[in-house]
């Protein structure tokens, strides 16, 4: 029973790619890559155990102390991170001099770093801490939170203060983030959900630029090889653009589903059991099923979209670097939606997000990223379906047309003139 | 019996620029045309029409009489004369892919490769990449193509270019074996001497016009009645002078002459006996490439 002829080009399509070994790589390596990019710095850092060479010179002569303790108190309940070797130095009479002396230890190596804490730069709240390198910003940072905790206690005990009966007054209060949406309630960390928001837009961003560019150069090599032709003599222009189109965006669903499903892993029960204990203070996002069917249809919308164009574009042009060019304004269109992505997940409900989310070119991913952080109104997720998809069959109409007479031209370039009018042709 | 094939007034422009301009012609059931040409004649254009590849601006493509529709394409087997195939598939699943496209189901496509890469000495090379073969290999895979669904039709552009002498002969005999079951061929090439062996009929086109189309036995005759063959002593250049002769050149042992049309021969040689010793003179029969030239150069 002969199949049809779509399905047999869609088939091949999908077959080749699949056998390919750059699939097979792109498709295990990328995520791999992603949790090495992730995970490997937090752990690193995390398990880092440099010991730190300080001398302290402190001038009024309790701070110094209370540092000392809290570090030492940092070490007893084995919390991770850098260890300081503190050398206390008394206040020389020259303060230039020993300022001169210290930084000369800085650079000779004999240690890392040296602070200075005095009265008057207290009452600025500031200490100077003077090193060959500043760009060790978690050890800093960790240092300003021993040091801040040190200098508060030197305060309260000099002002009267029990400070053990007004610790606990002044701590901070932590947001704890609920969000609420028809399923139910649940706790979830802001920044977990921005990071899978970004995730996502990123995934499909890359994913709509990469198979769209995929579909250009397939459509090249058919050309350019000329076994355009030979296809072409048994089969509608239209039925091999669709055949090629349907067959790349499975090969690409194809990837975002194992993706997903990598992702689901890592984030999941198994994922979370085995990664938040190695990751402390990592809190894992929630993805659930309504997010990933958007995520893949919002992809289809968006492949066919940006894919048909491609297809035009690559069916219109002599060679690849003809084709790239004209591809920049895809690119554009793509990296301009994408840009939208802060001010989006900020505020999604704002004029900005909800226009952007209903106008076709950037709506797959403003729209994902609105329903990856808050859930939008109904009607404006039909709508931004609705608009998205009749702006794709009116692209694919019009591609298919360009695509169809510039399949089997060759030589110049057509001008924006000729390719309306090829459009138009019936 | 209506013809295999026919053309009426085909005509096809690209940006004001006549390609194919009223062409018309039959190509009987079980014969092989020849479509003759110089470079940038329309013959490619005239074959995209036929394949439906391009459409007519006018005219008609009839196959066995009907108008053709789109699902033709399966009884029809086609060699383009740019050889383009996947560079990434198999021999074997390119084969079965482009089988498939032409209205076999997979199992037969599949059953039927097999025996055609016998037939072409390719079989050891089916799990090949397309990329790893000759030029001469790719286009025996591509002659493949065109026969593996035995179509009634078959079409080939310029299916000369490129072979060697051993896979011409291949060719030929494929083709002239093709011919004996009946099937129609219709093939461009300006390759003379090959669509001499092989033509039943031949068409002449230039500039998108046909200036010279019947069987290839008749055309012979047509244009041996001109060209004459003379061995003779005397003073040949006198040949300029005579006014029957429309051009003469000398050969190695003879003198190869053309009348001006209408003037018989043995007028000519009552005349050229009053000023050479005459040893022999006979009509010759044409080559292809002498009708090619001769009409292209009548045809103005």
């Amino acid at each position: 029973m002969p199949a049809s002829h779509v399905f047999v080009i869609l088939r091949r399509e999908y077959r080749v790619r699949l056998r390919t070994r750059a699939f097979w790589i792109s498709t295990f390596g990328f995520p791999l890559l992603a949790l090495l990019i992730v995970t490997l710095p937090v752990l690193l850092l995390t398990r880092s155990t440099t010991s730190h060479r300080l001398v302290v010179v402190d001038t009024t002569g309790h701070v110094a102390p209370l540092l000392l303790e809290r570090l030492a108190e940092r070490e007893r309940e084995g919390r991770r991170g850098a260890r300081f070797e503190i050398t206390l130095a008394a206040a020389e009479p020259d303060a230039a001099a020993q300022h001169d002396a210290l930084d000369a230890r800085v650079l000779g190596q004999q240690i890392d770093a040296w602070l200075r804490i005095d009265s008057e730069g207290l009452a600025h709240n500031r200490v100077e801490y003077r090193s060959d390198n500043v760009s060790n910003l978690l050890t800093q940072q960790l240092l300003e939170v021993e040091l801040s905790g040190a200098v508060r206690r030197a305060r309260l005990q000099e002002a009267g203060y029990d400070e053990t009966a007004v610790d606990p007054l002044v701590r901070s209060v932590r947001l704890e983030s609920v969000r609420v949406s028809a399923q139910g309630s649940r706790v979830q960390g802001g920044q977990a959900q921005f990071f899978l928001a970004y995730a996502l837009a990123f995934l499909l961003y890359a994913v709509l630029a990469i198979y769209g560019a995929q579909v250009m150069n397939g459509v090249l090599e058919e050309k350019n090889s000329h076994v355009v032709e030979l296809v072409l003599s048994t089969v509608r222009p239209l039925d091999l653009m669709a055949g090629k189109l349907i067959g790349i965006g499975l090969v690409g669903l194809t990837q975002l589903a194992i993706w997903i499903g990598l992702l689901l892993l890592v984030i999941g029960p198994l994922g979370a059991g085995a990664l938040g204990g190695r990751l402390p203070n990592v809190e894992l996002p929630v993805l659930d099923a309504g997010l990933a069917l958007h995520f893949f249809a919002l992809f289809v919308v968006g492949y066919f979209l940006y894919a048909s164009f491609y297809a035009a574009i690559g069916a219109a042009s002599s060679n690849l670097q003809e084709a790239q060019q004209l591809a920049f304004v895809a690119v554009f269109v793509l990296l301009a939606s994408f840009m939208l992505f802060l001010p989006v997940v900020n505020d999604p409900d704002s004029t900005l997000s909800v226009t952007a989310s209903l106008i076709p070119l950037f709506s797959p991913l403003v729209m994902m990223l609105r329903i990856s952080v808050k859930t939008p109104p109904a009607w404006q997720i039909a709508l931004s379906y609705a608009l998205a998809l009749g702006f794709v069959a009116f692209m694919v109409w019009t591609c298919a047309r360009i695509y169809r007479i510039g399949i089997l031209m060759h030589g110049k370039r057509p001008t924006l003139r000729e390719l309306w009018r090829w459009a138009r042709t019936p | 019996m209506p013809p295999g094939l026919e053309l009426r007034d085909l005509t096809k422009s690209y940006d004001g620029f006549r390609a194919v301009d009223r062409l018309s012609l039959a190509v009987a059931s079980g014969s092989v045309f020849g479509l003759l040409g110089p470079n940038g004649a329309g013959k490619t254009t005239t074959l995209r029409m036929i394949l439906n590849i391009v459409a007519p601006d006018a005219g008609q493509v009839l196959l066995h009489g009907h108008p053709l529709r789109p699902e033709d394409g399966a009884r029809i087997g086609y060699l383009p004369e740019e050889r383009g195939l996947y560079k990434r598939m198999s021999v074997f699943d390119h084969l079965v892919f482009l089988g498939e496209l032409r209205g076999l189901g997979r199992r037969e496509a599949r059953r039927r490769v097999g025996p055609w890469l016998e037939r072409l000495d390719l079989a050891r090379r089916a799990r090949s990449r397309v990329e790893e073969l000759s030029k001469g290999m790719q286009q025996k895979v591509q002659l493949a193509a065109a026969l593996l669904h035995e179509p009634e039709l078959l079409i080939l552009d310029e299916p000369f270019t490129g072979l060697d002498p051993l896979n011409q002969s291949l060719f030929m005999d494929l083709l002239l074996e093709y011919r004996r079951d009946g099937r129609t061929i219709l093939f461009s090439t300006h390759v003379l001497e090959q669509a001499e062996k092989l033509c039943d009929d031949i068409g002449l086109i230039r500039d998108g016009q046909s200036i010279l189309i019947g069987a290839l036995e008749d055309l012979k005759r047509r244009f041996a009645s001109r060209r004459y063959r003379l061995v003779a002593q005397g003073d040949v250049a006198r040949l300029d002078a005579v006014d029957a002769v429309e051009r003469w050149r000398k050969t190695d042992d003879a003198v190869e002459l053309v009348l001006r049309p209408q003037v018989p021969g043995p007028a000519l040689l009552r005349e050229l006996v009053d000023f050479l010793e005459v040893v022999e003179f006979r009509p010759q029969e044409a080559t292809l490439e002498e009708i090619f030239v001769d009409a292209v150069r009548d045809a103005g």
